[in-house]
């Protein structure tokens, strides 16, 4: 049997395995152990599942994964960004669709103290959705402002993808987190744009709040603004000492999950049932994230002992005779395509190595590529049928949203992030501007 | 008749692979033709580094090129491979120990012992310190995170130095998250090589050994396996492969020196490295100490340095 | 007879996993402490050589050893494009089949965390279960003990161990989601 043939085997049936919806750690690590059986026989064979559990002790990097959710749970659960949502709520509750945009307000700065989209995801769908739902917001605009802008969770840093992206590109973390800045806020900017287009045009989507609500002394009104004090504290004790040199990727994880946790404390937030909730779901989910990487990491040795990598490779620029571009643009479609029927933590850990060292090779910036990467994740996170965020926007919704409107929800936002995508493309100083300018300064 | 398909590990990432490995396996490819083909893996590809060893004896992987230090063979002889203080002063001495003063017959019981083929072993490059700041006196070094061997780290912890193991191909990024402040794994043309040079901004001109001494292994039954002439092919291939290393290291550490535009050079005063040459001394006898086969080995480098001594020039100026 | 014996298995099974999972999931707190300290000794003192390598052995510990616990609840994703959709007795057949596609893997994924801390202790030999069953009888001896190649050389055995237990817990963990399966089958309520 050719290579080619058992890796289109292998990849084939992990498809499969997936389908029929068992743990998708239990999927990929099944046709990887048994991959590596046939491959190399009894001796061998044996070993490489367990070898791929030494490798992944060695990934430091991943030492921040369970920090960051963590950090993401302590400021959900304990609701401290309850404040921020009512500084929006009445600086923004003026303008047509304001409370939308001071969402998007809300999810950057969240975005800023955590790794993933998951607490955007659960403070904008318990403490925002309820709110523009009661004030006449449209639910499907809603449902989308809130999916969309909690994925900016990953683009704007610190973020758990660029992590790992930046573990298997071999590139600097700090970097690639600073390119994901600009790209974050450009995103954020076209989100309102389109927000306040869609107001201009048909108000009833987003009606300007009731001036009973805003109304109040102008010097209550600056002591709101302090809530995004917060924000700002948490993100610059974790990146200021990291982008400094002062600690390192791993220290810094580790402040910024104490800063949050000391935030909740001080604000009497950190209740029994916080911190039992935060703890407990913080090893669930770093649980899931490591039982995975586990698996696939497996599967990408069975695959690269194969010679798939270099097969891709081969195929790409020798066979289909395509130009860099071409093979670039391909590669994110594929990525998207993907994205529709495969888990997302299993798609960067199996995708990613065999794409990566061939952008590489095409002589692309990997720094850039990064973000272009995560931005093709975050899409890949809210199309159906298969996304995280579509999941857990699901679970935490209200009844009154239902499956279809989450689905309608996500198409206009979705085609506004692939014209950030496109943007990011064409003009890659987009992303790398600010990494050069702060790494490189005289 | 099937081609025999070999899978061989390197510890070198693929950018220093280039050059101390590739070449030779493709020699090995383009000569075996259809009778044998070895496919070449880089750095931690399909096994981590700290797992190569075990993973070669059981056949996971046929062959594999590594100091004995870094992939910590369960031998006696692991302490010597990659940097053993100042045990060589030049990358001709490696092959002149193992060929000429008995170390291949030590390294060959020692192997078998545990199951795998010795097959050759090669010199590398010195082992320098690039660093983020400046280095010019032992006391720079105190409280320095350093990537380097385990057996030069031991030694070099007496000095402050703070020895830091993480998978090689992390290196580069390590040292920008500020996990390292430095690297003392090379000389200057792999700092050069590899990325490293971009991320560090000084090197030390004084170095704790002059060669790395690293080896080509295979599993035993692999290589018992092996017909007569293509085992004779490859150790002429891994013997390109030594040689390769000894012309593009020496010029490459002259040439870099010279006219490397990214590291500036810095050195710490003779009379003070002395005392770093005085406690290798020390560092030999604690390990002598630790069993008869060290003891062994420490006797024969030890008699080789005295040899180069009593000869002296052009083999030894001091 | 077996109705009982079954019910007798999930609940121990489960108890025990729960267990652990509620004294590891603290150990989040453990390795914040191990970082914090990481960052404060480099500040003040000198770097600690221990911090990145125990940091690296306490995340091994908390997700292997936590990861029973995550089976309970409900953490590890599935994709639910058809599952989703499935009624509780098609779903519970189909988990039956498959997990012992799960289960063959966790099989594979002991086996060689077995040979590996076999190799740890020094057994180079192709017996790795009888070598780690005749340590405990004392027909055989520890070898050369692997240690970590870092200035720190932490012995390997200890991690590996815990590792060989924890993967030893996912799999029984496994059996009774198995068994869970077949009583719902039965018609069972759990
Ligand atoms: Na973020
Ligand atoms: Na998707």
């Amino acid at each position: 049997m050719s290579y080619e043939l058992i890796a289109t085997l292998m990849f084939s049936s992990m498809m499969l395995m997936l389908l029929t919806g068992q743990r998708v750690f239990g999927a990929i690590g099944f046709i990887a152990v048994v991959a590596a059986l046939l491959l190399w026989g009894d001796k061998g064979g044996f070993d490489i599942g367990f070898s791929a559990a030494m490798k992944l002790m060695k990934w430091y990097p991943l030492l921040t994964l369970p920090m960051f959710i963590f950090m993401g749970y302590v400021l959900s659960e304990s609701k401290i960004a309850d404040d921020l949502y009512k500084m929006f709520h009445v600086w923004m509750g003026g303008l047509r669709g304001g409370l939308a945009i001071g969402t998007i307000g809300l999810m950057v700065l969240i975005s800023a103290m955590n790794g993933l989209s998951v607490a955007g995801m659960a403070i904008g769908s318990t403490i925002a959705l309820p709110e523009l739902l009661k004030r006449g917001y449209d639910k499907r605009m809603v449902t989308g402002v809130i999916q969309a802008g909690s994925s900016l969770g990953i683009l704007v840093p610190p973020s758990v993808v660029l992590v790992l992206y930046a573990m298997i590109a071999r590139q600097p973390v700090g970097q690639l987190w600073l390119a994901g800045v600009v790209p974050g806020l450009m995103m954020a900017g076209m989100f309102i744009a389109y927000i306040v287009i869609r107001c201009r045009m048909n108000p009833v989507l987003g009606p300007v709040l009731d001036p009973s609500e805003r109304d109040m002394p102008r010097a209550e009104k600056m002591r709101l603004l302090r809530a995004g004090i917060l924000p700002i504290v948490i993100f610059a004790v974790m990146m200021v000492p990291f982008v400094n040199g002062w600690t390192s990727l791993v220290e810094s994880s580790a402040i910024g999950a104490l800063a949050a946790f000391v935030a909740a404390v001080l604000k009497g937030r950190m209740t029994r049932e916080v911190f039992e909730n935060s703890v407990r779901n913080t090893l669930g989910i770093t649980c899931m994230f490591m039982w995975i990487i586990l698996a696939a990491l497996a599967f990408g040795a069975v695959f690269d002992g194969l010679g798939a990598v270099k097969a891709i490779e081969g195929l790409f620029t020798e066979r289909l005779n395509l130009s860099p571009w071409m093979i670039l643009i391909l590669m994110q479609l594929s990525f998207i395509l993907m994205g529709t029927f495969l888990d997302d933590t299993a798609m960067l850990v199996i995708v990613a190595p065999l794409y990566v060292p061939l952008v590489g090779a095409l002589g692309f910036d990997l720094i850039w590529y990064g973000i272009l990467y995560t931005i093709t994740t975050q899409i890949a996170y809210m199309t159906p049928p298969f996304g995280y965020n579509l999941f857990l926007m699901r679970a935490m919704a209200p009844p009154e949203i239902s499956l279809r409107d989450i689905y309608a929800s996500i198409t206009p936002f979705v085609l506004v992030m692939v014209l950030a995508l496109v943007l990011v493309m064409v003009f890659p100083g987009i992303a790398t501007w600010l990494p050069d300018y702060i790494y490189n300064k005289p | 008749q099937s081609t025999i398909k070999w899978r061989m590990q390197t510890y070198a990432g693929a950018a220093l692979a280039e050059h101390v490995i590739v070449p030779a396996v493709e020699m090995f490819n383009k000569i075996a033709g259809d009778r044998m083909q070895i496919e070449l893996f880089f750095a931690d590809q399909l096994v981590p580094t700290g797992e190569l060893f075990q993973a070669m004896q059981r056949g996971t992987i046929d062959a594999v090129q590594s100091d004995d230090d870094s992939m910590a063979s369960p031998t006696d002889v692991t302490v010597f491979g990659g940097y053993f203080p100042f045990a060589s002063r030049y990358s001709l001495d490696v092959p002149v120990l193992f060929n000429q003063y008995g170390l291949n017959e030590i390294w060959d019981e020692e192997y078998s012992k545990v199951g795998v083929k010795h097959i050759s072993a090669g010199a590398w490059d010195p082992c320098h310190f690039a660093t983020k700041d400046p280095i010019r006196s032992l006391e720079d070094l105190k409280g320095k995170r350093i990537f380097t061997f385990p057996t030069a780290g031991r030694f070099m912890s007496q000095f402050g130095v703070v020895p830091v193991n993480l998978p090689w191909e992390d290196i580069e990024v390590a040292v920008q998250t500020g996990e390292l402040d430095g690297i003392a794994w090379s000389g200057i043309t792999e700092d050069y090589t590899v990325g490293w040079a971009d991320v560090t901004n000084y090197f030390l001109t004084n170095n704790i050994s002059g060669a790395w001494a690293g080896s080509f292994f295979a599993n035993m039954e692999r290589w018992n396996e092996l017909p007569e002439d293509l085992q004779a092919l490859f150790r002429v291939c891994c013997d390109q492969s030594h040689y390769y290393r000894q012309w593009w290291y020496w010029g490459g550490e002259a040439d870099l020196r010279v006219n490397g535009p990214k590291m500036e050079l810095t050195s710490i005063p003779d009379d003070e490295w002395a005392t770093v040459e005085a406690a290798a001394q020390d560092f030999w006898e604690e390990i002598a100490a630790e069993s008869e086969t060290k003891r062994r080995v420490v006797d024969i480098i030890k008699k080789y340095n005295a040899d180069m001594v009593k000869a002296g020039r052009p083999y030894r100026y001091t | 007879m077996m109705r009982g014996l079954a019910f007798g298995y999930i609940r121990a099974i489960d108890a025990v996993n729960y267990r652990m999972g509620r004294i590891v999931m603290y150990g989040i707190f453990v390795l914040m402490g191990i970082l914090l300290w990481s960052s404060i000794s480099k500040t003040f003192f000198l770097p600690s050589l221990w911090t990145l390598e125990l940091a690296q052995f306490c995340m091994v510990a908390y997700y292997i050893l936590g990861g029973p616990y995550s089976i309970q609840l409900g953490s590890n994703v599935r994709m639910d494009l058809l599952y989703g959709e499935w009624s509780l007795r098609r779903k519970a057949w189909t988990d039956l089949i498959t997990v012992l596609f799960l289960i063959f893997y966790l099989g594979v994924m002991i086996y060689g965390a077995v040979s590996s801390t076999a190799y740890s202790l020094g057994y180079w030999g192709s017996e790795p279960f009888s070598f780690l069953a005749g340590l405990a009888t004392g027909a055989e001896e520890v070898g050369r003990a692997e240690r970590s190649s870092s200035a720190w050389r932490p012995y390997l055995w200890p991690i590996k161990s815990i590792m060989i237990l924890g993967l030893t817990l996912m799999l029984l963990q496994c059996i009774s989601e198995l068994l869970k399966d077949v009583l719902r089958l039965k018609g069972e309520t759990i």
